[in-house]
């Protein structure tokens, strides 16, 4: 084929090439980055919002969106809303991308464990100090803060309670939902020996977003995630070791399986083989669709029990204005119109994803709901992990030490120490 | 070609240039290029958020590939592999090879839908198999348990199992993968001229004889062809425990590419690159193996 000399000649060429390919991108990118970054939106103005403006959304979030935005269209005339659904499983990388490629859209719905992550790539613009945060849920409104600051504002909430079956809570003798750990111990036990049930609650046994299920049994017991300043994991503490063991009854003592199939709380819940679950308000709706209405009356939720706070995990997401964007006043005026009490009741309506501001529960869809105010109760004491950069990887090492001790056994006290260790060689990323 | 280039007119040379520039272009744009760049890349600190000032990173020489080898996970996924080649790659070989061997014998007349009904499986998404697959492994009303449970036999709960999940995933690879062997397996025998064989049946030589004897060893460039792709793409195993068990429970099924495609979710691209030229490394150690040991002689 090719001579030596032309051999050589095409490698180096090609070497040479690449090489010049890479500082020259290299240097594109240095400069850019050696430009005035754009400045932070301090205080939102008062006239309408005006020009285009893009916004991403996930999942059905994403499908709903337009219809709400319609009205704020109607309200400034000059604005123009695009509204861009994403599949939720793409969400992630796409904004990633964007967000190195500078190609954001001027607003977004962002995942509240996304925020840490995001801010640290200096992608988000702080809150403006006009838009009112008091009216918000605490716990909601903590998951918008990184390091101090908050960049966005909760957009819908959800958080998790204990779900029974009513007529099976009855024939088991339980008339008022427990409120403290040894009386959710006692009635799953008495779900399985008088009502028939073949574990009395369902628990995840480990695997993706257990400690989700796990952290509001260690809050609870007054454990935390990292210390004050979020700079150190503290895992490894007494309370932390109180909770896990107190999880970890309910599947040494066969109050809760290991060998359940996934993805079938609800099919367990309607036949009664497992008639306790806890979870977030969408599953309202899911255990309806499946059981009919017969079923609907049954569905009964209280609070987590109280160890020494009855705390529960608080998820949802937040609406942030991207830092780069071009109409980030704009952006800001529908964000801030997104957080009124009037358009969250309204979204409720649409979506029926909770709302994020308080006053908004008063809304007769809301306030008149067997089972919704409930949750409203609950988003009181309800916590999130902080805001670090590294979560999604600790969760995930969280997710599997947390199998190891609900499968094989793997005492409390190792595990706090493992998921301590494994975090720390992750570090918090700041 | 060669003439041309060697000792051709100049204008000859210019056109051989000409025509193999946008091959050239390309491949090191898309193929050279990015895999020189991640070879580097592997001996960084490279992380998501440095990809804005990528000439600001670390060299940490051979830290990430050292990382990888004591990382308990790794090493797991490195097992679990190994477990799915060696015992996948063989049965899928197998039944890929009995399969030809029976169209080509076969009936006629059923052949062309037989062919079809093995290669579907091939072409058919891996969504759509993984629904089927959840069906035939669910541990209660399940299609493998209800059948084992009329013979007596309580079938345990397949994906769930820390023993039974990765026999299941080797189970569902096989049924899915032997097809494309088969097809070649068969293109293969088909060439074997029908007169071999009529003198192999004249020197008295029995069915197994023929297949032992003359068969196989025609086969040998098929069978080298068959193992090495095979092979390579057992090595990548990928979608089967991403689909069905995200490689749960408890680490069983978690493969080398499905760790290594975690880490470059979490953002740790020198981490995850160093993993990948791992792998790389391996896949050419086996192939060279295979070449080996079932080159023409």
């Amino acid at each position: 084929m090719f001579t030596p000399t032309t051999r050589r000649r095409l490698v180096i060429g090609g070497a040479a090439l690449t090489a010049t390919a890479l500082v020259l991108t290299g240097c594109g990118r240095s400069a850019e980055t050696g430009e005035a970054a754009p400045k932070a939106t301090t205080s939102v103005g008062d006239g309408p919002a005006t020009g285009e403006l893009t916004v991403w959304a996930m999942g059905t979030e994403g499908e709903n969106l337009p219809k709400l935005t319609a009205a704020f269209e109607q309200a400034n005339p000059g604005v123009k809303v695009k509204v861009t659904p994403i599949p939720w499983d793409a969400a992630h990388s796409k904004f990633t991308t964007a967000i190195t490629a500078r190609t954001t859209p001027d607003a977004a719905m962002v995942g509240t464990t996304w925020m840490g992550e995001f801010a640290d790539l200096d992608a988000l613009d702080p809150t403006p100090g006009n838009i009112d945060t008091a009216g918000f849920f605490e716990g909601a409104n903590e998951t918008t803060k990184v390091g101090g600051t908050s960049y966005g504002v909760p957009w819908y909430v959800e958080t998790r309670l204990v779900y029974y079956r009513k007529d099976l809570a009855a024939k088991a003798g339980i008339t008022t939902p427990p409120t403290d750990w040894e009386g959710l111990k006692a009635m799953a036990k008495a779900m399985q020996e008088k009502a028939g049930a073949k574990y009395g609650i369902n628990l995840q046994p480990g695997g993706t977003g257990s400690w989700q299920t796990v952290m509001p049994f260690a809050w609870s017991a007054g454990a935390a995630i990292t210390g004050d300043d979020q700079k150190e994991f503290t895992f490894d503490t007494p309370e932390m070791q109180e909770g896990l063991k107190y999880y970890q009854s309910f599947f040494t003592d066969k109050l809760a399986g290991t060998d359940l199939p996934p993805n079938q709380t609800e099919a367990q819940f309607v036949s009664g083989q497992v008639p306790m679950f806890i979870s977030g308000p969408w599953m309202a709706g899911s255990v309806a669709k499946l059981g009919g209405e017969a079923m609907k009356k049954n569905i009964g939720v209280f609070q987590l029990p109280k160890n020494r706070t009855a705390t529960s995990f608080v998820g949802g997401s937040n609406f942030v204005v991207f830092k780069n964007g071009k109409n980030k006043d704009s952006a800001w005026k529908l964000v801030k119109w997104l957080s009124d009490a009037k358009t969250q009741a309204q979204w409720f309506k649409l979506s029926t994803d909770l709302p994020a501001v308080k006053t908004a529960w008063e809304d007769p869809s809301i306030a008149n709901d067997p089972l919704l105010p409930v949750f409203g109760k609950q988003l009181e004491d309800a916590k999130a992990p902080p805001a670090i950069v590294n979560w999604e990887q600790v969760a995930t090492a969280f997710d599997a030490e947390v199998e190891k001790m609900a499968k094989s056994g793997q005492s409390p006290a190792d595990t706090a120490k493992a998921i301590q260790t494994k975090a720390a060689s992750i570090g918090t990323g700041s | 070609m060669s003439a041309a280039v060697r000792g051709g007119s100049g204008r000859q040379t210019a056109a051989a240039w000409i025509l193999t520039l946008p091959f050239v272009v390309l491949f090191l744009a898309f193929t050279a290029g990015p895999v020189l760049g991640s070879l580097g890349m592997s001996f960084t600190d490279l992380r998501q958020r440095d990809l804005r000032t990528p000439f600001a990173v670390n060299g940490v020489g051979l830290d990430n590939y050292l990382k990888a080898l004591s990382d308990e996970t790794f090493r797991k996924a490195a097992l679990n592999t190994a477990y799915f080649v060696l015992v996948g790659v063989p049965l899928t070989l197998g039944l890929a090879l009995a399969a030809a061997l029976l169209l080509d014998r076969g009936v006629k007349r059923f052949q062309s839908l037989f062919k079809v009904g093995y290669y579907l499986p091939v072409i058919t998404s891996i969504v759509a198999i993984a629904v089927i697959w959840r069906f035939v492994l669910s541990p209660d009303a399940g299609l493998l348990n209800t059948v084992l449970s009329w013979i007596g036999v309580d079938g345990p709960n397949w994906l769930a199992s820390e023993t039974w999940a990765m026999p299941s995933l080797i189970m569902m690879a096989v049924w899915r993968n032997f097809g494309s062997a088969m097809i070649i397996f068969l293109a293969g025998l088909q060439g074997i001229p029908q007169t071999v064989e009529e003198a192999g049946q004249l020197d008295g030589a029995g069915s197994w004889q023929r297949f032992r004897y003359l068969i196989l060893p025609l086969l040998r460039p098929t069978v080298l062809f068959t193992s090495v792709t095979t092979g390579i793409g057992y090595l990548q195993f990928f979608e089967e425990p991403f689909v069905m068990t995200q490689g749960g429970p408890l680490n069983s099924t978690i493969s080398v590419s499905m760790y290594t495609y975690q880490q470059f979710g979490f953002g740790n691209y020198g981490l995850a690159t160093s993993m990948s030229y791992l792998l790389f490394v391996v896949i050419a150690v086996v192939t060279f193996v295979q070449f080996r040991l079932l080159r023409e002689k």
